[in-house]
């Protein structure tokens, strides 16, 4: 391999002069080499890997080069770069055994994602499986985008997930025997078990240690453990901040039947910290009686804003009351501060690294044409009719030079159930101005890859081209077998090939002078390999 | 990455010299060659590790005399190179006879119960069992039958029997398609109340049905045979039917055989000559090209062709290479050009079968660029050695077995060729359009391995319920029962039809419905009818209704399916109004796309003077009752069933009038249409002695179990059994009677809880007809029992949207927050005269009755969830 990438090197650094020359000094390296022949496919499969491993190399070397060659040879300024596009590995990759799962199909879909052009893949990082320093599944699947090619984006998640199953560490749900206040916890006292509450952040409630210690310790572990790939295989870090890796409460009712999220949710502050926490704070301004629990007129998870209960009410709900000021400030504080925290442990363990880090907000968006916006309320984003509660947000991430994630770049309004007055498209655009203001960079996501279809294609496509929201990448979830099922993988196919291979217009189609220089420096974006 | 190996040969036909090639085994021939004391040149390139002494000129050695059979004169031929490949021909292959039936039960790896295992099986680890199996009694068609049998009595509940093939001697395991094999019972699992006695099923993978081997006879290779095998599974079984499955099993293996290909050039006419030896049988096609000068595109060679020579789409010649005269083996002799480069060739055995060299095409470069290679080097004693040509055209050898020195050689190759292709792609546009496609394909090819490894490992941790299973139920045995999870909502009323756009009203409420937890709703029938509210069907396949047309329908119910909320259909396959009077004047002639005429009519209703079969069931007087039993009507009736599936999407069925006809009837056409959730409605009277109804309405739910067995429990039915004795409970203040004499609820769901679909009211006995209506202000008692008992709750849509609303979705949210499905264990704490009290899954308690009830003080913490007038309901902390 050593010897390998030294060859790369040399013939990256020899490009440049070769073309400087003239086509003629190129011939003898080309005709030469026919001792290996014109492909058929299986062996295109190994070599498209390799090429894509050179390019790693090249990027460097050579794009810079060409970059100063291309502002000499035309002022005319280049056409935007086209967000990369990166595709999320399965959630269980890992299994809760630490075991590579389907490892063969991660293997022909990483060289199917590799051929086709995509920029790299998502790894999503299990805390619970990853907890006692064991890697190794991990690093072998990182090894293993990177010899196909593929660039890596990890997602460390500090949250569990019941299907698949990823449970947290197990010293966590031992703490939680004794005290299972450490969870979310809701009205009925249902408990979330899948991601310790925000309010426990800083308390020595993980036999001694505060969860935020932890995380970092968490944070450290993995920045020794994947050394060898932050410099050229790892493009971002991205630090999951709650429940699904968001930054939210866990305000959707609890998993039954598989069937979609539509209702207001719920309030999740009825663990006894949350509650002791909203108690001192209702004394703080001297309304103690407003420190006695939540809201007792809010609807349960499935209701609609209007059916019954008060809180949400268009007009005159509690919501807008001093009291539903009061408890929504306290309660959208709680979460700005948690990701501020979490923010600033992650920027300690793994902020000088060259890879920025990325964080996830919620997509709440039903109910978003309401002036209330319940199921945003409930999932902590205080973002009434004329309150704005992303830009908050925005200047955390600022803070911290962290991109934000916005899920669902592939919802538009039409596609959204009427009676739910959902507004994906002027939600999305809310948060991507607020993040705008404060310069943060946006990644998009989309919400559900079953859900995607031809027009959420579309969508995402119009919303990465937009020029005013100026997308840094896209995420496309996930891996598996609802992505190269037969219906999903043509449009898939599609749409990356749009993405990754513009038609040259006849007038900016290159000389053959430049079009080399273009080749070798277009190589990092894969353009070149879908016609090799 | 093939093998080059570089040697000077005497060029003769190679029947004449079997000691040039060797007939072989690689690694003995490469053995000779090093042990032979004369010269060997062999290949060719040095590292710059290597010793200058290593270095030799090549010397290039001229062939004997030799015969030459067929096309040009190479008397005085000139050996230039000659290469040898190894190959890898897939052949299917025997199943080795000793086979071991590796036999595990249920969906989740369980051990089969000890009484289920057949004698000779061994247990394997704590999940499976190994079988073998034994060469059968039976023998049919000369084929010899291996099976295995399997007894097991039916009141073991399992619900599948999965099992993979083993062989023997090589551990060679073999599935279908990927998967297990699979034989579902899922319906005899769940009827563990009806069902007794002892089935039993025989597996055998036998028929070893011989067809004579394809076959080639190569030296060293092991004779090989063909197989075919198949598993034929049978099961006998009360209350399923016979069921019989064949799977292919076949069996794929590599063969290893060899080419060599030689070039040559003539000394007078300097022509050179391509010759192919290979020891592959039978009919070998050599698919070939030359490249031109650098180029590396296929081009058709310049005449002449060899003999037997297609030529393939103006791009390859495709040779049929001549059998060797020791029948071992075929080779060829082909001229090509000076100008050519470079023959580029794959080989053909038939239409699916091609060989190339480990994914690459074979290149057997010729013309200058040997001429060009102007130092070779020995590496004698070494295995493997790699053509690599650095960029300033020097050959070089490498001589090493180090795999990372391999490794870096490809990536040294995918340079050149990247650089290569890069230049020759600019100036060729129409092969990168080639090259696009083969990525393409190869990018297809590879997408569409990853997707069948994910199908096909899912279910490792699969939820009980996922939604593919609900989407495609089983093959084997279709089911319309759902997932367990159902609770339905009865989605109109009798008076609904009035305003003429109930569809579009409905579709206001779609979120409502959702939002309050109902998974399955049921719409009104959607056909033109005699009658407003649809049950008097007469062109099937016009759906214009009272309801709203079929616009307005298919809308409502993809909008039903947008929130998550499958729809049933009611259907009304007893009766049909006819179109046309025959000539006495009655009214038995259909019209519309299903013209049927009398033949269609049961014979025994006088007033329509059918021309069919007497019925197989109840008559309803008021329309012509259909004759199922007529083939063309149940085609027709199977027709339109997957017609409204497909058409409109509904994901399911509500029979009508059951009664009507035999239940037999019903399996077929669920059978047929494949529906998610299907209920019929079997209603008849309730035993009543004296005007009293009786304690034991074992009678009448015995009718309805009757019915749903003869439907082979594809279907479920409303319990009408249940809401008769809530009746009586109810208003006589009788709680007592809510339990039977054997403790558990007297009705249908006392004893089929998975197919009991449990209601308090309908369209028929409450709305605006009350032909038996609950008994007024009990309703939230009613739907107390109902919502937290098994089966499978239906809510009417008039309680729905009234003032009970609250409390229903209260019970709703406490049925699925505790996942209590149509199976939930059920206890009966309680049943006297003024109280009744269960306890669900041990998670939900419910009393409902005026008298006193507290769940028991175990461990638990009982939390009041829901309460109300006369009713309360527990859960656990």
């Amino acid at each position: 391999m050593e010897l390998g990438l030294k060859v790369n090197q040399a013939t990256a650094k020899l490009e440049p002069f070769l073309i400087a020359q003239n086509k003629v000094a190129r011939k003898p390296a080309t005709e030469t080499n026919n001792a290996a022949c014109l492909s058929l496919p299986r062996s295109l499969r190994k070599r498209a890997i390799k090429v894509g491993r050179i390019r790693v190399v090249q990027d460097e070397a050579v794009v810079a080069e060409k970059r100063m060659k291309s502002t000499k040879l035309s002022k005319v300024n280049p056409p935007r770069p086209r967000p990369p596009i990166f595709v999320g590995l399965p959630l269980d990759v890992v299994s809760d055994l630490n075991i590579v799962n389907h490892d063969k199909a991660i293997e022909a879909g990483l060289c199917a994602l590799s051929l086709l052009g995509v920029h790299g893949v998502d790894l999503p990082i299990s805390w619970g499986i990853a907890t006692d320093n064991s890697w190794s599944s991990y690093l072998a699947i990182a090894a293993m985008a990177r010899d196909a090619g593929l660039r890596l984006r990890v997602s460390l998640n500090l949250h569990g997930h019941e299907h698949p199953n990823l449970p947290l560490p197990k010293y966590v749900s031992r703490a939680a025997h004794s005290d299972p206040d450490i969870f979310f916890t809701d009205l009925s006292s249902n408990r979330y078990h899948d991601c310790l509450s925000f309010s426990v952040d800083d308390l020595p409630v993980l036999g001694g240690r505060t969860p935020m210690e932890v995380y970092e310790e968490f944070f450290h572990n993995f920045r020794h453990a994947f050394s060898d790939f932050f410099d050229s295989t790892i493009t971002d870090i991205t630090v999951g901040l709650g429940p699904n890796g968001e930054l939210r409460y866990p305000s959707f009712p609890p998993p039954s039947n598989n069937r979609p999220i539509i209702g207001v949710g719920e309030f999740q502050c009825y663990d006894k910290y949350m509650l002791a926490d909203l108690k001192r704070h209702a004394e703080d301004v001297c309304q103690p009686f407003w420190g006695l629990g939540g809201p007792h007129d809010a609807p349960r998870y499935n209701a609609s804003p209007n059916l019954g209960n008060n809180f949400f009410k268009e007009r005159n709900g509690s919501w807008e009351t001093p009291y539903g000021q009061f408890f929504l400030s306290w309660y959208s504080g709680i979460l700005l501060s948690h990701g501020d925290r979490l923010l600033s442990v992650a920027s300690n363990a793994l902020g000088d690294l060259p890879t920025p880090m990325c964080a996830k907000v919620p997509f709440v968006h039903w109910w978003h044409n309401t002036r209330s916006r319940p199921s945003q309320l409930t999932a902590g984003l205080y973002n009434t009719h004329g309150r704005d509660g992303y830009e908050s947000i925005a200047s955390i991430f600022a803070k911290h030079s962290c991109k934000m994630i916005i899920p669902g770049i592939e919802l538009s309004d039409r596609d959204q159930h009427q009676e739910l007055q959902s507004s994906p498209e002027s939600l999305f655009s809310q948060i991507v101005t607020a993040c705008k203001k404060h310069g943060v960079r946006v990644v998009g996501e989309n919400s559900s890859l079953i859900r995607v279809g031809g027009n959420g294609f579309n969508r995402i496509k119009k919303n990465l081209f937009d020029n005013n929201m100026r997308l840094d990448s896209l995420t496309y979830h996930r891996m598996g077998v609802e992505l190269f099922c037969p219906e999903n993988w043509p449009l898939f196919t599609e749409f990356v090939r749009s993405m990754v291979q513009p038609k040259w217009d006849s007038d900016d189609k290159p000389n053959n002078e430049e079009a080399f220089s273009i080749i070798a420096s277009e190589l990092g974006n894969d353009q070149e390999m879908q016609r090799v | 990455m093939a093998l080059v190996h570089w040697k000077p040969v005497l060029h003769r036909p190679p029947q004449e010299t079997p000691g040039v090639i060797p007939r072989w085994k690689r690694r003995s021939f490469l053995g000779r060659q090093i042990c032979r004391p004369r010269p060997v040149f062999r290949s060719i390139c040095c590292s710059k590790s290597s010793k200058d002494d290593r270095k030799r000129t090549r010397p290039i050695v001229s062939s004997g005399a030799t015969q030459t059979p067929s096309l040009a004169d190479v008397d005085e031929a000139k050996l230039l190179f000659t290469e040898t490949f190894p190959l890898k021909r897939p052949q299917t292959i025997a199943l080795q006879q000793d086979m071991i039936l590796l036999l595990h039960i249920c969906s989740e790896w369980d051990q089969p119960p000890p009484e289920m295992r057949p004698p000779d099986s061994v247990v394997i680890k704590d999940y499976a069992i190994e079988t073998p199996l034994k060469k059968g009694t039976s023998l049919s068609e000369g084929h010899i039958i291996y099976e295995a049998q399997i007894d097991f009595d039916s009141n073991i509940p399992i619900s599948a029997i999965h099992f993979v093939l083993k062989e023997e001697e090589t551990g060679a395991w073999f599935q279908h398609k990927g998967r297990d094999f699979r034989i579902s019972f899922t319906d005899s699992s769940n009827g563990g109340n009806t069902v007794d006695g002892s089935r039993g099923f025989s597996i055998w993978p036998g028929a070893l049905n011989q067809i004579p081997g394809m076959l080639l006879k190569a030296e060293g290779s092991t004779s090989k045979q063909k197989y075919s095998k198949d598993t034929k599974i049978l099961k006998h079984d009360r209350i399923i039917a016979r069921f019989n499955k064949e799977f292919p099993i076949l069996k794929e293996e590599f063969v290893s055989n060899f080419m060599t290909v030689s070039l040559t050039r003539s000394e007078d006419t300097h022509q050179k000559f391509v010759q192919f030896d290979t020891d592959l049988p039978g009919d070998v096609v050599v698919h070939w090209g030359v490249c031109k000068a650098d180029g590396r595109k296929w081009e058709i060679p310049t005449t002449p062709h060899p003999p037997r020579t297609k030529i393939f789409r103006q791009k390859a010649l495709q040779t049929v290479l001549q059998p060797k005269e020791d029948g071992q083996g075929n080779w060829g002799l082909f001229p090509i050009d000076e100008e050519t480069s470079a023959v580029v060739f794959v080989l053909k055995l038939n239409e699916y079968t091609w060989l190339n060299n480990m994914g690459a095409d074979f290149f057997v470069p010729t013309g200058n660029v040997i001429n060009s290679l102007a130092e070779f080097g020995s590496a004698l004693g070494t295995e493997t050695s790699e053509l690599v040509n650095d960029s300033t055209g020097q050959a070089q050898v490498t001589a090493e077995k180090d795999n990372s020195v391999t490794y870096s050689y490809e990536i040294i190759k995918e340079i050149k060729n990247l650089v290569s292709d890069i230049s020759s792609e600019r100036s060729k546009g129409a092969k990168s359009k080639e090259a696009q496609e083969s990525i393409l394909q190869e990018i297809e090819k590879l997408a569409a391995e990853a997707y069948s490894i994910f199908r096909s490992s899912i279910p490792s941790y699969a939820e009980p319920v996922t939604d593919s299973d609900l989407l495609k139920p089983a093959v084997e045995l279709t089911s319309g029962t759902g997932s367990g999870y159902e609770i339905l909502c009865q989605g109109f009323n009798w008076e609904s039809h009035r305003s003429g756009k109930w569809y579009a009203e409905l579709s206001a409420k779609t979120v409502e419905l959702s939002s309050l937890g109902f998974t399955v709703v049921w719409l009104p029938p959607p056909t033109e009818s005699v009658s407003p509210e649809g049950y008097m069907p007469k062109d099937l396949y016009n759906l214009d209704s009272r309801y709203g047309n079929i616009d307005e329908l298919k809308q409502l119910v993809k909008r039903f399916h947008e929130v998550g909320v499958k729809v049933l259909g009611d259907v009304v396959l007893n009766h049909r109004c006819a179109h046309y009077q025959n000539k006495n004047g009655v009214w038995n002639i259909f019209g519309g796309r299903l013209n049927w005429d009398d033949r269609a009519v049961v014979a025994d209703d006088p007033h329509f003077q059918g021309r069919g079969n007497k019925s197989s069931g109840d008559s309803f007087h008021a329309a012509p009752n259909i004759d199922h039993s007529q083939d063309f009507v149940r085609n027709d009736l199977k027709e339109w069933l997957c017609w409204l599936r497909k058409e409109v999407g509904y994901d399911g069925w509500r029979l009508d009038f059951v009664r009507g006809f035999w239940g037999g009837y019903v399996k077929d056409y669920i059978e047929a249409s494949e529906p998610y959730f299907a209920v019929g409605e079997y209603w008849d009277s309730l035993s009543y002695t004296y005007g009293e109804m009786d304690h034991n309405q074992d009678a009448h739910r015995q009718r309805i179990i009757d019915w749903i067995n003869a439907t082979n429990g594809t279907a479920g039915a409303f319990d009408v059994t249940t809401k008769g004795i809530l009746h009586t409970a109810l208003e006589r203040c009788e709680y007592w009677r809510l339990c039977d004499e054997h403790g558990k609820p007297p009705g249908v769901v006392g004893w089929w809880p998975s197919r009991a679909v449990t209601f308090i009211e309908n369209h028929d006995t409450g709305s605006t007809q009350g032909h038996w209506r609950f008994p007024s202000g009990k309703e939230m008692q009613g739907y107390a029992y109902i919502l937290t008992h098994p089966g499978t709750p239906a809510v009417f849509y008039d309680h729905i949207f009234s003032h009970c609303q609250h409390d229903i979705s209260k019970l709703i949210s406490i049925r699925n927050r505790n996942k209590i499905n149509c199976r939930s264990m059920l206890k009966i704490t309680k049943a006297e005269r003024d109280v009744y009290a269960a306890v669900i899954d041990e998670k939900v308690a419910v009393k409902i009755g005026p008298g006193h009830y507290e769940p028991p003080n175990g461990s638990k913490r009982w939390n009041v969830a829901a309460e109300g007038v006369n009713y309360r309901v527990w859960e656990t902390s």
